[in-house]
């Protein structure tokens, strides 16, 4: 009977979250990702900006690109966390640099915007436990 | 006549192997900016000092991935330019970041020192155009 229980829960979980069987890579310890600029709070005038992708004990490698100790930036703008076990999503707010890129080129309306890195894997997926930065917070004018 | 030229041409591919090894040199990418993010020219730093390494329109990529428009950060300390047409010595005065860093931190002796970054590709070699930035001078307390 437990025997039974534990492969029905097996086979119930496996199917319900099959993220769970994905494995996430390690992140390498001390690892840090930190935005160089613009610093929390900063005034930008006319919404064009470079955002500058600070990473400590990492490499960058494009996606793709399996090795490790290593991962490819992610942008979240105006936006929370993703999932963490599964690849992070595409999109305007989720900008990808999948090409190795360390800096991003950025054009935002007038208004307050936050941003916030998150490292992920060759697949997109953030690292385990996750290598992200502090969100900040910066006004357009 | 032809014959000659051939033949020139073997002599000279033979005798000068670099002329041969240029024409597989990695293109740079339009518009790749390198350069020091911090420090800046002329900063007065402490004995350990942090070296950001700045790049646009280019992708960072550990040593040994072989894909276009990327490569990875070399950094030069008290010395002139490599030669261009072979791999990147690695030495005290030639600091390689073979596993896609973009950032380091050095300790120097007390005194005027040069830094200046320049990309490799996936070989070590510089790309064609080399991908370099401009040399600064730092001081040491």
């Amino acid at each position: 009977m437990k025997s039974l229980t534990l492969a029905l829960a097996s086979i119930i979980l496996a199917a319900t979250s099959p993220a769970l069987a994905q494995e996430r890579e390690p992140a390498p310890p001390g690892s840090r990702a930190y935005i160089i600029w613009p610093r929390d709070g900063t005034v930008v005038e006319g919404g064009k900006l470079w955002v500058r992708m600070g990473l400590s004990e990492m490499g960058v490698a494009p996606s793709g690109v399996r090795k490790q100790g290593s991962g490819h930036h992610h942008l979240l703008v105006d936006t929370d966390l993703p999932p963490m076990d599964e690849p992070i999503p595409n999109n305007a707010r989720h900008l990808h640099f999948g090409a190795g890129q360390t800096e991003a080129r950025l054009e935002l309306p007038p208004g307050r915007h936050t941003l916030q890195m998150l490292l992920g894997d060759a697949d997109h997926v953030p690292h385990d436990p996750p290598v992200m930065s502090k969100k900040i917070s910066i006004t357009v004018k | 006549m032809k014959r000659i030229s051939v033949l020139l041409a073997t002599v000279l591919a033979l005798t000068f192997p670099a002329i041969a090894a240029e024409t597989t040199r990695q293109p740079a990418p339009a518009e790749a900016h390198l350069y020091i993010g911090w420090p800046n020219d002329g900063e007065v730093v402490d004995r350990r000092f942090k070296v950001w390494f700045g790049l646009r329109n280019m992708g960072v990529a550990p040593a040994g991935v072989a894909k276009d428009a990327t490569g990875h950060h070399h950094l030069i300390i008290d010395a002139p330019l490599p030669a261009m047409d072979e791999p990147i010595p690695n030495d005290q005065h030639h600091r390689h970041f073979g596993a896609g860093q973009t950032e380091t931190t050095l300790e120097l002796p007390p005194g005027k020192h040069t830094l200046q970054l320049i990309m490799g590709d996936a070989e070590h070699v510089p790309h064609n155009p080399p991908v370099v930035s401009k040399k600064i001078t730092v001081t040491v307390r």
